[in-house]
């Protein structure tokens, strides 16, 4: 403040006047200052936030990969299951958290992770498996895609592309950015990305929730999609806790995809979800309704279930769905044409566990989904901890129609084959 | 006679404990015999996780996590020589620790661990599981170095959890905790 007046008496006095009126004014804002308020509370554990006071002393808890994974002969790969006619078989073992896959135009299967920081590629030469490491130092490189020659990865934070990436595996070209600037909060929750190209050959990809149970932002809970020509970025659909795996419908090219639902409601509560996309921009539920039928306590309060879009299939509680894809191999039966095989890969968050298996969805005359389990033997006793050895994470239909299944608590990809082949 | 007495005993308890694998040789040399750091700054690897140890390594080797002593020492591991190592360490017996917390910090410690969701990852008994380090009997200066780093963001933190955890510990809490975490006793070696 600057007071500027000729008559020095006055000028005194006025200053006085407005030392007072400071000291008023100071006097009457310390006067409504509330007490010095109590620091924040440090938040819970990501993975235990939402749990009500009854659930305090649970000892639920997630499971933890072996990021240096196991060996496929430690394991009881011998006790895995698929239908008769099938075969299942190790195709490969020592590639760390393997996880997400994507098939090259020659035959290179990428593979991505959520805890290692590279991008894996597995060539086949006569029967013969090498694992060679073509990507490093990338931020939770989760997501993988190709086509066209050219390798796209989506990491936590952007996505990049690697043209021609199939014909220079040991000497790969520098990443090119597609899109940045995807997790700007860089906060714990579900920052790790799936990533797929559409039938528009747009590249389509999740943004999950910030946390088990909390309200997202305008650019979270959602899957999105950006032009790798124009970099154009839309939001596809909404409320979508989070989504690892996704795909298209080969006849409808409708986008169908996998929905993890909140932990902490129950041993059945909520059931996780298989979703159809009918119209872009739809809103699935989520922090608000779960399931399609079941207010959040919290969260939804204010809100009707019949405002989102309900699942096309429950797939039971906390089965953790991850990798789905349509079968458009001609390699298994006639009625597998066009049904989705979906990767469970937990459950944690209930006392009796389920899932851990690939399961196969076909759809009846009315188009009506339903679900059975299709390659088992993962999850060993359900009351145990951990109570699997191994975990289903994603699957990939090969050009000759085998089924491929990553294990990313193993590091380990198998194999699932019809027939003599 | 009574040194040679005494070396009979030591070549005996020698041979009762698990010979040290060719590979941990040279862990030990800092981490102490059979993963049991004397040194406050190095951390103790007996009783610790095996999912814990193998994933340490291989984020060093990885560049994840940075340490101008374990980054060169983990570059040269497979993963099945970090397996390896890790199985071997998780299987040896925690000593008792040397640590006495102070009095006055006993409480305030627990009461931090509690506040801050310490024991709902480390375990009631800070004892850690799968991925999750044992704090209980951890050199202090470890400790404190640690959570130091995680507070300062600079320490590698698998999923940001750590790091969260750590933004409203005071320098004061840190101390406290790192003195009091030492302190702990771990279970008596034949439950373990």
């Amino acid at each position: 403040m600057s007071v500027s007046v000729g008559n020095p008496s006055l000028a005194r006095a006025v200053s006085r006047l407005v030392a007072a009126l400071l000291a008023l004014g100071a006097f009457a804002a310390h006067a409504q200052l509330p007490a010095k308020p109590a620091a924040a509370p440090t938040p819970p554990p990501s993975w235990q936030q939402g749990r009500s006071a009854e659930q305090e002393k649970s000892t639920l808890h997630p499971f933890a990969i072996h990021v240096t994974g196991k060996p496929a002969k430690e394991l009881p790969v011998d006790k895995l299951k698929v239908p008769a006619g099938f075969k299942v078989e190790v195709w490969v073992d020592g590639v760390p958290a393997a996880r997400s896959l994507a098939l090259g135009d020659k035959g290179t299967v990428f593979v991505g992770n959520r805890q290692a920081k590279n991008v894996y590629a597995i060539v086949d030469r006569g029967g013969k498996r090498e694992v060679k490491t073509v990507l490093k130092g990338l931020d939770t490189p989760n997501g993988v895609a190709f086509r066209k020659g050219t390798l796209y990865v989506a990491e936590r934070h952007r996505i990049t592309r690697y043209d021609g990436i199939e014909d220079r595996l040991d000497n790969p070209p520098e990443g090119k950015v597609v899109i940045d600037n995807l997790d700007p909060s860089k906060a714990p929750g579900h920052f790790w990305k799936f990533l797929a190209l559409g039938p528009d050959g747009k590249l389509y990809f999740n943004i999950g929730a910030p946390g088990n149970i909390v309200m997202p932002n305008y650019m979270q809970a959602s899957i999105s999609r950006v032009d790798p020509k124009s970099g154009t970025l839309e939001n596809v659909a909404m409320g979508v806790r989070n989504t690892v795996g996704f795909d298209w419908h080969p006849q409808t090219k409708q986008l169908w995809f996998t929905e993890h639902g909140r932990d902490w409601l129950g041993d059945n509560s909520p059931s996780d979800e298989l979703n159809v996309v009918t119209r872009k921009g739809q809103h699935f539920g989520y922090p608000y309704c779960h399931q399609g039928d079941t207010l959040d306590p919290e969260f939804g309060k204010n809100r009707s279930c019949a405002e989102f879009t309900p699942p096309a299939l429950k797939l039971g509680a906390h089965v953790a769905p991850i990798g789905m894809r349509f079968y458009s191999g001609k390699m298994f039966p006639a009625e597998y044409r066009n049904n989705i095989f979906i990767a469970l890969r937990g459950s944690w968050n209930r006392t009796i566990k389920q899932g851990y298996n690939v399961t196969r969805v076909s759809f009846d005359d009315q188009g009506k989904p339903k679900m059975q389990p299709f390659l088992t033997g993962f999850l060993v006793d359900e009351k145990a901890d951990p109570p699997m050895w191994g975990r289903p994470s994603d699957v990939l239909v090969m050009r000759d129609g085998s089924l491929l299944v990553s294990d990313d608590h193993n590091g380990i990809i198998y194999r699932v084959s019809y027939g003599k082949k | 006679m009574v040194a040679a007495a005494l070396s009979f005993f030591a070549a005996c308890a020698a041979l009762a404990a698990e010979e040290v694998p060719r590979k941990a040789e040279p862990c030990v040399v800092c981490h102490g015999p059979g993963g049991n750091s004397t040194d406050p700054g190095m951390p103790s690897l007996a009783g610790q996780p095996a999912q814990f140890i193998s994933m340490q390594l291989y984020m060093f080797r990885e560049g994840n996590r940075k340490d101008p002593q374990m980054s060169p020492m983990a570059s040269s591991l497979s993963n099945a020589d970090m397996n390896e190592l890790a199985a071997y360490f998780s299987r040896q017996k925690p000593a008792v620790s040397s640590h006495k917390t102070a009095p006055e910090n006993a409480a305030t410690g627990r009461r931090l661990a509690e506040r801050h969701y310490c024991v709902q990852c480390h375990g009631p008994a800070l004892m850690g599981q799968q991925h999750i380090p044992r704090l209980a009997g951890q050199q202090r200066e470890y400790l404190r170095t640690q959570l130091r780093g995680f507070k300062a963001s600079t320490r590698f933190d698998m999923d940001g959890n750590m790091t969260s955890a750590a933004q409203l510990l005071s320098d004061a809490d840190i101390e406290i905790l790192a003195d009091y975490l030492s302190g702990l006793d771990g279970p008596a070696p034949s439950t373990r």
